[in-house]
């Protein structure tokens, strides 16, 4: 017999409850709620290397639920996750070296109709240096603040905004790249 | 949020909060997460049930250890036990003395309490068998004239004056 269905707007600390009772359901029901946000987050810090993205998701899915006894509900369960997977992917780039353009082609070309499209933006964050890239995708897009970005790196604040400063310059180079080719 | 934001940069700012925030889950995507979970031992909890009964069974066990624990300390300290034990320190043997004392005077005095309105020979009973007690003792032979004093000490207890209150006999 199949079990019943939960009420949709179960919050994230009844769900993770259930779940640690065993009960698959409240699982799926996490998973599908928070997993669309974790990927691009996560897609976009590992810029060329993207199509990792899957095995990373599951990564850090599996360590936060062997963590999840250890959460206390002090922090937003997204933020906990989020921070889990930023974790997740710096390791991973880490181990991998440095690849970082060679796979920038499976991205879609740009439009040329929409020479700063957001394909445009995409493209020019995942040729960002791996560093950089983290740095502004962290801070401008998932708002992160330095100083939680720097605990993530270990590095100072003030490298952290440096960074940030030189990512923004070379997104805007490259952007303004895009417009005068395009024209 | 963002703290740094320049009007120089307002232009990229504005790019990146329009670029999407989240990315569609794929086919099976979350029956692969399941399926990871189950391998890495998840999901295989047991029912309310049942880890109600095995709570139940772990506190009826440790009661049990518990309370077969205590007596058996219990039985380990009794006077039987300790009487039947050969070696004993001096001490042990002093502290033996003033239990098997206490416990006279306890059963006299419980003697006393339920004969008081039935039997007027309760003072008479408490003193012969605690004479008898001195006198198989003088017969074991105690050395420094314990035995001896015993006996003696005890004589009066025999045939009291006309009791005036409860017959409490102390050792």
């Amino acid at each position: 017999m199949t079990p019943p269905l939960l009420p949709f707007e179960l919050p994230d600390g009844a769900l993770i409850r259930l779940f640690l009772d065993g009960d698959e359901r409240a699982f799926r029901m996490l998973y599908e709620r928070h997993t669309p946000r974790l990927k691009m987050t996560l897609e976009r810090l590992l810029g060329a290397r993207r199509q990792d993205v899957d095995d990373l998701v599951q990564d850090t899915w599996l360590a936060g639920c062997r963590g999840l006894r250890g959460y206390r509900g002090d922090a937003k369960f997204s933020t906990w996750l989020t921070a889990i997977g930023v974790r997740t992917t710096l390791n991973h780039l880490t181990r991998g070296g440095d690849r970082e353009t060679e796979v920038l082609d499976e991205l879609p070309a740009p439009l040329t109709s929409s020479p700063a499209s957001m394909i445009d933006l995409e493209r020019a964050l995942a040729a960002l240096p791996t560093r950089q890239r983290i740095v502004v995708v962290l801070h401008d897009v998932e708002g992160f603040t330095h100083e939680e970005i720097g605990e993530h790196l270990g590095v100072a604040e003030g490298t952290s905004k440096a960074t940030l400063s030189r990512a923004r310059h070379a997104l805007r180079l490259a952007l303004n790249e895009g417009v005068s080719n395009a024209s | 949020m963002h703290h740094d934001d320049t009007e120089h940069d307002s232009d990229i700012l504005g790019m990146l909060a329009e670029l999407p925030r989240t990315a569609p889950l794929d086919a099976g995507e979350t029956d692969r997460m399941v399926g990871r979970l189950r391998d890495d031992g998840f999901f295989r909890a047991r029912s309310r049930a049942s880890r109600w009964a095995i709570q139940a069974a772990a506190a009826a066990a440790i009661f049990t250890v518990g309370a077969f624990a205590g007596s058996r300390y219990a039985r380990r300290n009794s006077l039987e036990e300790m009487l039947s034990r050969q070696h004993l320190t001096v001490a042990d043997r002093v502290l033996l003395l003033q239990r098997a004392g206490s416990a006279y005077v306890r059963a006299a005095q419980s003697y006393a309490d339920a004969t008081a309105h039935v039997d007027s020979s309760a003072v008479e009973v408490a003193s012969r068998v605690l004479l008898g007690a001195a006198h198989a003792v003088a017969r074991s032979g105690l050395d420094a004239g314990l035995s001896a004093r015993l006996t003696t000490a005890m004589q009066p207890a025999v045939a009291p004056e006309t009791p005036s209150r409860k017959p409490v006999i102390w050792f």
